[in-house]
């Protein structure tokens, strides 16, 4: 009786499950299906299935280059960002210094700080800088995350003191203990947190917009706002074309995710125990 | 060559008690000093200062003849077991044990065949690719010696190595901490709060409470003459039995004074074999093996003694006689607790 019920059971809530997924999925496989359709087809309500949409956006509207822009702006800003991020959560997490709690406070209360905020003051450093237009101007302000400093100082925090220790006495010193003890131990928090970081500067659309103007420089989230601009004439907007573009924008992260799902799951599982 | 000076070192943490007073202890080349004494009392905090890993507020900390106060713990050359091994988890039984020799640049072939070897004296050659995740506490135990064995070094710190093992791994390891340092040579300080561990293993003890070192003498002279109560109480199982001196025979006239008597020294009988008894009555027993502990409700509290198994055992709730020999007795002053 009792195992036919949790027999039950199990099955109602895959059945929830399967059905939550395919709401949240619907919309992604909606757009991918619409970017094999011909417009004509589409608006007429057929189906006429077509790779014409991918060689228009790539071809015709440069969106290989956006790609190229975004994987360099991503992952340059990701390998930077981490890079800093794991370096301040080490120094606050394991030294005590002069001013250490103010400085950790300092960067604690930058979460609070709407990013909207800081728009103007960044372009008018970067344009004072002549950094505007350039790989440069999209990449540095970006790469200081004061959320991943602290969610990495938080885990940081939780390895214990005495590995750094043996690693002293073994003979490292504080850079050999961050980089060889450390980080391979708070790999599940760093790849959480670095495609957290990836996705975060993948979607940016605001700070393109405005730090770059050279249409060589752009990424592929404004690269894709201009579509609906192609042909300010018409009435109509190429929404295949658009689901093509869109479905090329969301492929590299759904491929990030999938190479470290393992260690994302890890690192959220581990983050919320801590 | 390898001694360690300790001069009048004084420790607190911030916003805490002071932990250590003025401890002065020299260890010699080669010597293996046990510390010992109860939880809180200074003894790990005194082995980290010596690794390094922690600041002594005062006093001076000599190695091998050289002021070490400020040399960070990667320059003072010393190898450390932790008392939770503090293994790296991410790396393999060869990369823990050769972590240290990798750190020192020294060549793959040669760190790796040094690995080997000390692997094998610690009999982990078939666990060398593990992680520790995969070993037993006793195998841990045994690469976190063995990380320390690899090093190019003649000192070793212990903190509690065998606390986290079962009595019989304890035991076997105790028996091969012991051997390796006979066949090294080295200078080890090993922290512990097992009285058994610090006698069976040390060339001289030192005794620590409160952050104040007691005594540091060898492990006979500790446990035949205690400098105060509290090393006579804390070294020796069954532990010492105290009684007021107006309480025994014997010693009546001293006032002021505690007689302490050890368990081992007190003679069972029926009937009173004369004056240097005390009379109780016995409360329960309790079998170790070859020897049975009787304890026992006199005048002046409970005291233990120690009767062999093939000795006729007296029941509990009968009446007996607890002789002891005057010349072993310590006597302590009641109000410092020194040895009188």
């Amino acid at each position: 009786m009792t195992r036919e019920k949790s027999a039950r059971a199990l099955w109602l809530i895959n059945g929830l499950t399967l059905l939550a997924a395919i709401i949240f999925l619907s919309p992604v496989l909606y757009s991918i299906w619409m970017s094999f359709q011909t417009s004509d087809a589409y608006y007429a309500g057929g189906v006429d299935f077509t790779l014409r949409n991918y060689e228009v956006a790539v071809g015709q509207y440069n969106f290989a280059r956006y790609l190229l822009n975004s994987v360099i702006v991503s992952g340059i800003v990701t390998l930077l960002g981490l890079s800093f991020a794991t370096m301040a959560a080490f120094a606050f997490a394991r030294f005590e210094f002069r001013g250490g709690n103010l400085m950790f406070g300092a960067v604690v209360a930058t979460l609070m700080i709407p990013s909207h905020i800081t728009l103007i003051p960044n372009y008018l450093t970067l344009a004072r800088a002549g950094m505007l237009d350039s790989y440069a101007g999209l990449i540095l302000p970006a790469i200081s995350s004061g959320f991943a400093a602290f969610f990495l100082r938080q885990y940081i925090r939780g390895i214990p003191r005495a590995l750094d220790e043996a690693a002293y006495m073994d003979g490292a010193t504080p850079s050999k203990v961050l980089w060889r003890v450390i980080v391979p131990i708070s790999k599940p928090a760093i790849f959480s947190m670095g495609l957290q970081l990836f996705i975060a500067e993948w979607n940016n659309y605001i700070w393109p917009l405005v730090a770059i103007s050279e249409s060589d420089l752009f990424t592929l989230q404004i690269g894709l706002a201009r579509l609906y601009r192609v042909n300010p004439g018409e009435d109509v907007i190429d929404w295949p074309l658009v689901m093509a573009a869109s479905t090329i924008t969301i492929l590299p992260v759904l491929l990030g995710f999938v190479l470290v799902e393992r260690h994302l799951v890890r690192g959220i599982t581990m983050g919320a125990v801590k | 060559m390898s001694s360690i000076s300790l001069r009048d070192i004084r420790k607190s943490y911030a916003n805490g008690p002071r932990v250590l007073h003025g401890v002065d202890l020299d260890i010699g080349d080669g010597e293996f000093v046990v510390i010992v004494g109860p939880s809180g009392c200074g003894k790990s905090t005194l082995l980290r200062l010596i690794a390094g890993l922690e600041r002594c507020e005062d006093g001076e900390i000599v190695i091998d003849g050289r002021r070490a106060n400020e040399l960070p713990p990667q320059d003072r050359n010393i190898a450390m077991i932790f008392q939770n091994y503090a293994l790296y988890p991410h790396m393999s039984v060869l990369e823990n044990i050769a972590f240290g020799l990798e750190l020192r640049k020294v060549p793959r072939k040669t760190r790796e065949a040094r690995a080997r070897e000390v692997a094998e004296t610690l009999q982990l050659t078939p666990y060398l690719d593990r992680k520790p995740g995969a070993l037993s506490g006793g195998q841990r135990q045994r690469v976190a010696m063995g990380r320390a064995m690899a090093r190019d070094t003649s000192t070793f710190l212990m903190d509690e190595p065998l606390s986290n093992l079962d009595n019989a791994l304890r035991n076997t390891m105790r028996t091969e901490i012991k051997t390796i340092h006979q066949q090294l040579g080295a200078t080890i300080v090993f922290v512990t709060h097992d009285q058994t561990e610090a006698l069976s293993l040390a060339d001289r003890i030192a005794v620590m409470k409160d952050g104040h070192l007691q005594q540091f003498d060898t492990p006979a002279a500790i446990y035949d003459r205690p400098v105060n109560r509290f090393v006579a109480s804390f070294l020796g199982t069954p532990k010492m039995n105290f009684a007021p001196s107006d309480a025994i025979t014997g010693w009546t006239g001293r006032r002021g004074v505690e007689v302490g008597l050890r368990p081992d020294t007190l003679r069972l009988h029926r009937e009173r074999p004369g004056a240097a008894s005390i009379e109780a009555r016995l409360t329960l027993t309790e079998m170790t093996g070859s020897e049975v502990v009787l304890h026992c409700q006199t005048q002046s509290g409970v005291m233990s003694a120690i009767a062999h198994r093939g000795q006729e055992l007296p029941a509990p709730g009968d009446r007996i006689w607890l002789e002891y020999d005057a010349a072993a007795a310590h006597l302590f002053d009641m109000q410092s607790g020194a040895r009188v």
